[in-house]
This record gives C-alpha cells, structure tokens and sequence, in this order.
C-alpha cells in the first residue's frame, strides 16, 4: 500500500476524548466534569480504594503468565472515570460491526465452499493455503444458518483526527466481555450519581443475548439445548470470565476431559452417567479442540469432537476454522471482502497496513521501522509485536531478518498514536492511551452490545493497553441520546 | 452434576474442615504447653500434633537435626509450604477447588474463600510468634464457621451441598479418630489404667481440642474416666464432633446424591456405619487404639469408593 505520508513529519498530537483542544471538556463530558470538580480529588480517592475492595472481594481476577512458572491471578485494574461515546458515534461504530461481521461470516462461508473470492482474484489463494488458521480439514462443512463467528470482540482505536478505525477482528476466541459487565457493576455501586446524570445504556444483558444466541444452535432444537462452556482450566487466564458467563446463562461450566464422544454424539461425565451435549461454547483454540483432527499432543479438547460437528450432533461455538477470517494477513482485505460480498462500502475503516509479502512496502517499512508496528499475523495478546518507537536498534534487527525469512507472517502498520483520555492514577488525573472493544453476538441477526471493553495503557505514553501487558479498563457509556 | 465438580465440592470441604481443625488443635496445643507439667519437653508436646498432621516424617526430613521447638513448628504446620497439610496449603487448595466449582456456588460464598485466602495468605506471610498464631488461629476458626454458615444460608440443597456436606462430614471424622488415636495413646499408655481418673490437664485438653469440653462435663459428673471419653467422642449422637454424627450426616448426603447403580459405596457405606453403632464395651474389647485403626481403613475405603463411584 502506498500514499501513508508519514516520514519526516513530527509526531502528532493523539485525540483527547475528554478535552476539546481548548482544554475545555467536550460537550458530552460536561457534567461529570463538573461533578468530579465539586466533590474533589478526596472523593475520588475514596471511590477508588472502594473498587479495589469490591474487585479483590469478588476475585476479580487475570491471571499473567511468564513471571514465574505457578502465573500471578491479578486483581483487574479498573480506573473510575468513565469513557463516554455519544449516541451519533455509536450508530457508526455499530452499523460498521454489523457490516464488517456480515463480510467476514459471508468470507468463511466462501472459503470453506465455493471459494469465489479466490477464483474472481480478489484474494490470492497463497494467502488463504498459508494461512495457519485455515482448517483444510473442515472444508465442506456448512455449520447451522452459515454462521460461524457468533460472538466476535472487536478492537477499535481512534486515529489523530478521532476517527474510529478498525485494528483487529477478533474472531476465534475474544475475551474480556465479563470485565465490561463488571466494570459496569461497579461503577454503578461506586458512583451511583455520576448515572442520574446521563442517559447510559446497559450492557448487563450480554449473557443472556449469548445465551439466547447459544440455544438456537441445538440439534435437538432449542426446547432440548444442553450447552456447555468448555474451558481450559482454572490456570487459564480467562478463567474468570469462562466461570462469570457459565454462571451467569446457567450452562455447565466444563474441561475436554469432563466430555467423551461415542458415536458422533458428545456426552458429559457426570455423577449418574452420561449426559448428552447439544451445543459447545468453547474457549480454546482450534488447535487444542480435537486432538484426533487438529494438534494430536492436546489434552486440553475432546477426542471426536469435529466428526460429532461435521455429522450435525454437536454446535461449536465460535465455528472451527474461524480464524482464518482475522489471520493479520487477511485484515488489509477486509475492505474489499466487505465490497466483494456487500456491494457495499465499508463504514469504518482499516489502520493503513502494509504487506510484508510486497517488495515495495517491505522496503519502506524497512526504512521506517521506528515508526511502525510490525506484529505477527497469527498472534494476538500484544505477543509477537514489534513497536517501533520504543524499539532498540537488536530488537529491529532481530525483527528485519524475521520479516526477511517468513515475510507472509507478518504484517507492518504505521504507529497510530491512540487518543488518550483522563485516568485517576495515584490522585492525580493524567492522560492516557486507549482503544475499545465491543462485542458483536450473530444470531437471529447480528447485535451489537452498546458498551464495549474499554482498555488504557496504565503506563504513562505507553500504547500497549493488552491486560496481559499492563493494560487497565474504564467502564464504556454509551448514550441513549 | 459433572464428576470433577463433585470431586471439587468435596474436596474444598475436606480442605477448609481440615484448615480449621488443624487451627483448633494448634490452638489448644499452645494453651496447653503453658499449663502442662514443667518436666515435658517441646518434643513431646508437639510431636503428637505433628502425628495427627499426618506431617511427622516430612518435618523429621527438613529439620535434619531432629529438634522439634515451638516456633518451627508453628511455622511448619501454619504456613509450610512444603507441608501438604498445613494450613496455608490447605487453605489455598480450599480456594483452588472452589475456583474449579465456581459456578456451582453462590456469590456469597465465592467472595468469602477470597475474603479467607487473601487475610491468611498475608498474616502467614512473617514469622509466627506464640501470640500472633494464637489469634491467628481463633480468627481462623471464626471464618471457618462463619463460611459453613453462608453454606447453609444460601447454598442449594442439591448434589453440590451433598457433596459438600459429605466432604466436611469425612474430615471431621477422619480428624476426630486421628486426634482421639494419637492423645489417647499419649494419655493412656497402659491399658491397666483404664478405668482410674487421670491427669485433668491433659484430658481437658483432649476435649478442648473437639470443642467439646464443656458438653462432657454436662453428660459425665464423675471425674475423667477414660472410658467415658471415648465413649463420647466416638458414640454419642448428640455431640456435632463424634464420629457417629459425622456418619449420620454423611449417610443423609448419599441420600441426597443416591446410591443406585453405585456398589461400591454402598457397601463401604455399611461397613462404616456397622462401626459406630456399637456400644462402648465393644470399643474396648478389642482395644481402643486397635477399633480406632481399623475405623480409620474403613473410612479411606469410603473415600476410595466414592472416588471410583463418582469422581472419576
């Protein structure tokens, strides 16, 4: 890709979601401004020793790998200032998901049938066949309605002019819908007032969207809908989330060891015996789900699990083989996946992405490495990244001959300085980056929750706002009006 | 309900039942060194605990030079975390079962374990003098029975509270025969005396350590007479730390959970059960600590059943 325009020039001033460049708060922001002013940063220091309590006494929890080998369960950091979007940019935020969602489900559909998209070369097949998240093994299998990506979390960030633009399609397995429901919960125990002051919509609803979503999958129909969460385990670190969701829609909350397939059926071990499974919503990866099909070293899936799929006794949710669909590689495409299948222009758009596959832009990523990004395409986590700015002349080297030997695997992105917004660290309201995640369910239609996952790069001028790295989350308001 | 919550449910029981118990023994231990006899060692006031710990043989291998003393012990049993059965260990297995069974608890219950987990993760964290583990040890025994009391108030009678009760009852027994085994031993190491009245500090101290002090007075005027107090301990309906109320609520658990299709605890079950409806002259005619030992096999022959039956 070309025309990105950004050697030479200084770096930009981020987006300030709170302040208007006249450092007067944006009109939206108005009340709670004038609120947090009346009652004072004693207040608010108050309020926010009060969300730690809650969160440590619920055992709101992440846990981080790599520090030491049992994992550290971290309490989920949570600033109280609320991020508030207007009712205006959330019509365009949700009828860009709904459309991006329609492609994209419409694009795994094709890939694992007819394959258009590939023969009308508008996708070069090389990129589909090397993509690790292609599953030959499933291409045939047309799962229920076609849907495949029932529950999709994608990351939004907002550009230097504020413009909503899309970052990453997380459609295999996204985390984090149950800490934008506590966030919610807690805000509203804490700061009770700042909600008589806005019109805010809820989000608690979610389980019961996923729920509903979950039930019409059944082969056995949706009167006879036994579903389960399958999870890794207690060491995940989403563990949190898989026990919030299985307890809050009332399904099983399971390992693949608790489940065995006989017959292309999939049954539960219970304490009297065998009890069937009708539908699966599963929080591993493709890789780990069925050892006779997939990674066969797995202890984590349920031996058979695919041939119980593909013969129509089981649902799985989200769809085998979905990944494909947000492998970093395919991202740059999306747009024209949306024009190919929609007829239709996309609302919001991508990051500027270069193709490491492409000599031209290989070069100039290569000449600008400080002011890219370079990731991994089958990474995600804020794992496998290169960031530019804070990068040291190794870790560019070390990153040039990774490029140079496998170029298809990665992926380059002009540094997007992600608009900040006012946080309460340690009693005083600094600035910080931000992105958001909202989460889009499909199933009778596709549904856009009004809210989303909101995370800040705790650290000051950092960009990286993954949990996994330091990241801290704000409860999202959307407004009614 | 899933086998491996089952598993999880019991487990998380047995685990806070023997946190708590532990802490009771400790408790009344450190009272007791104050009042006991000038003449006893350290060794031989805590190598019995240490027994009932079921820790005796991984302490003599840590503290090579076979010194037994107050403080290592305390911090041994209390915080050890090498120590299978200590405190701290057991109470982070209570909380990891829980977090396994999370969704088959009530948000009450879950916030409590965090509550309990995060307090004595940190007091156990320094050195443990005499003092802080005496208060720490009482503090234990109130959120012990604070949570057993959110069990009851709003927990689900169903599968998860049978397996739940089924596991505390089992401890409580387990820890009640060991406890009564080893202090017996101690108290009474010729069988001639059985029947003479014996050393008020010790037996009292016994008692104490099943919270039951004060019932056996009520029950029995004449002075400690060691028949009565096995008697007690083991037959005595009324007594929530006997080992026949432990197996009576044990038996109303399985009723809940059904034993159909499931031999292998059904038989067990008998068996126990035939031990504790005796009378006491039956406990002693074939020797106190040999009946105690063989309860013991029939207890872990439950648990191996109920395992086969049900967890796996």
């Amino acid at each position: 890709m070309n025309n990105v325009g950004i050697p030479g020039s200084k770096p930009r001033t981020p987006y300030h979601e709170f302040y208007a460049d006249d450092f007067t708060p944006r009109d939206h922001y108005r009340l709670l401004w004038d609120h947090i002013k009346a009652t004072g940063n004693s207040a608010l220091e108050a309020k926010a020793h009060e969300s730690q309590l809650a969160l440590q006494a619920e055992g709101v929890t992440f846990t981080v790998y790599g520090e030491s080998e049992e994992g550290i369960e971290r309490i989920w950091p949570f600033d109280l200032i609320p991020r508030i979007i207007t009712a205006a940019e959330w019509v365009k935020i949700e009828s860009g998901l709904k459309q991006r969602v329609r492609a994209l489900n419409l694009f795994l559909g094709d890939l694992y049938g007819e394959q258009r998209i590939i023969k009308d070369g508008v996708i070069p097949p090389e990129l589909i066949y090397q993509g690790r998240d292609f599953r030959r093994e499933i291409v045939g299998i047309v799962p229920p309605r076609g849907i495949y990506t029932h529950v999709s979390g994608i990351d939004i960030i907002r550009d230097e002019k504020g413009e909503f633009l899309i970052l990453e399609d997380n459609l295999r397995t996204p985390s984090g819908v149950s800490y934008m429901i506590e966030n919610r919960v807690i805000e509203r125990r804490i700061l009770p007032e700042f909600f008589n002051k806005y019109r805010v919509r809820r989000v608690e609803h979610y389980p019961s969207l996923l729920l509903a979503a979950l039930r019409a999958l059944s082969p056995r129909g949706t009167a006879h809908a036994d579903i389960v969460l399958l999870t890794p385990g207690i060491y995940n670190s989403a563990y949190f989330e898989h026990t919030f969701l299985a307890k809050e829609m009332g399904v099983e909350l399971a390992e693949g060891r608790d489940m065995v397939v006989v017959n292309d059926i999939v049954y539960l071990k219970t304490t009297t015996g065998l009890q069937r499974v009708d539908v699966i919503y599963r929080r591993i990866d493709d890789d780990f789900l069925d050892p006779l099909v997939f990674r066969s070293d797995s202890s984590l899936g349920i031996a058979g699990v695919i041939n119980a799929w593909r013969a129509g006794n089981v649902a799985i949710v989200n769809a085998p083989g979905s990944g494909i669909a947000d492998d970093k590689a395919v991202y740059p495409y999306v747009p024209d996946i949306i024009r190919y299948y929609l007829g239709q222009e996309p609302i919001l758009n991508n990051v500027p992405t270069f193709q490491m596959t492409n000599e031209t832009d290989r070069e100039y990523v290569f000449d600008n490495m400080e002011r890219m990004v370079i990731k991994a395409v089958s990474e995600s986590g804020g794992y496998g990244m290169l960031m530019g700015p804070s990068s040291t002349p190794a870790s560019r080297k070390e990153f040039m001959a990774l490029v140079q030997e496998n170029p298809r695997n990665y992926i380059a992105q002009p540094v997007v300085y992600l608009s900040r917004h006012v946080c309460y660290m340690d009693g005083e309201l600094e600035a910080r980056h931000l992105d958001l995640r909202p989460y889009v369910i499909y199933g009778e239609d596709i549904e856009v929750v009004p809210g989303g996952l909101t995370r800040v790069a705790l650290r000051k001028g950092s960009l990286v706002v993954n949990s996994s790295q330091g990241g801290g989350s704000k409860d999202t308001w959307v407004l009614a009006e | 309900m899933l086998s491996r919550i089952a598993d999880s449910m019991y487990w998380m029981a047995r685990y806070l039942e023997r946190a708590g118990e532990t802490a009771r023994l400790m408790e009344i231990n450190l009272l007791y060194l104050v009042e006991a006899e000038e003449d006893m060692g350290e060794e031989d006031k805590w190598r019995p605990i240490l027994q009932i710990n079921s820790s005796e043989p991984l302490y003599d291998e840590q503290f090579g030079d076979g010194s037994i003393s107050t403080p290592r012990v305390l911090q041994f049993i209390s915080a050890g975390r090498t120590n299978p059965s200590s405190i701290r260990t057991c109470l982070r297995l209570f909380r990891e079962n829980a977090r396994v069974a999370r969704d088959r608890i009530s948000k009450e219950m879950w916030e409590a374990v965090n509550e309990i987990w995060m307090r004595f993760d940190e007091r156990l964290k320094g050195p443990l003098s005499a003092e802080r583990a005496g208060a720490l040890f009482v503090d234990l025994r109130n959120q012990v029975a604070r949570f057993n009391g959110l069990v009851a108030s709003t927990m689900m009678r169903g599968e998860a509270y049978a397996f739940y009760q089924l596991g505390g009852c089992f401890e409580r027994a387990d820890m009640t025969v060991r406890t009564l085994d080893i202090k017996y031993h101690i108290i009474l190491p010729d069988l001639s005396m059985v029947g003479s009245a014996l050393d008020y500090y010790q037996w009292a101290a016994l008692l104490k350590s099943l919270s039951g002090f004060e019932a056996f007075r009520r029950n029995y005027h004449s002075a400690f007479m060691p028949g009565d107090v096995a008697e007690f301990v083991v037959l005595n309906r009324d007594f929530p730390r006997s080992i026949i109320f432990s197996v009576g609520h044990m038996e109303g658990a399985l009723g809940i959970i059904g034993l159909e299709q499931k031999d292998a605890t059904r038989t067990a079950f008998a068996a126990l059960l035939a031990m504790v409806n005796g009378t006491s002259q039956q406990l002693f005619a074939e020797g106190l600590h040999e009946y105690l030992e063989r309860l013991l096999e029939r207890l872990a022959g439950f648990h191996a059943a109920l395992a086969e039956d049900f967890f796996q």
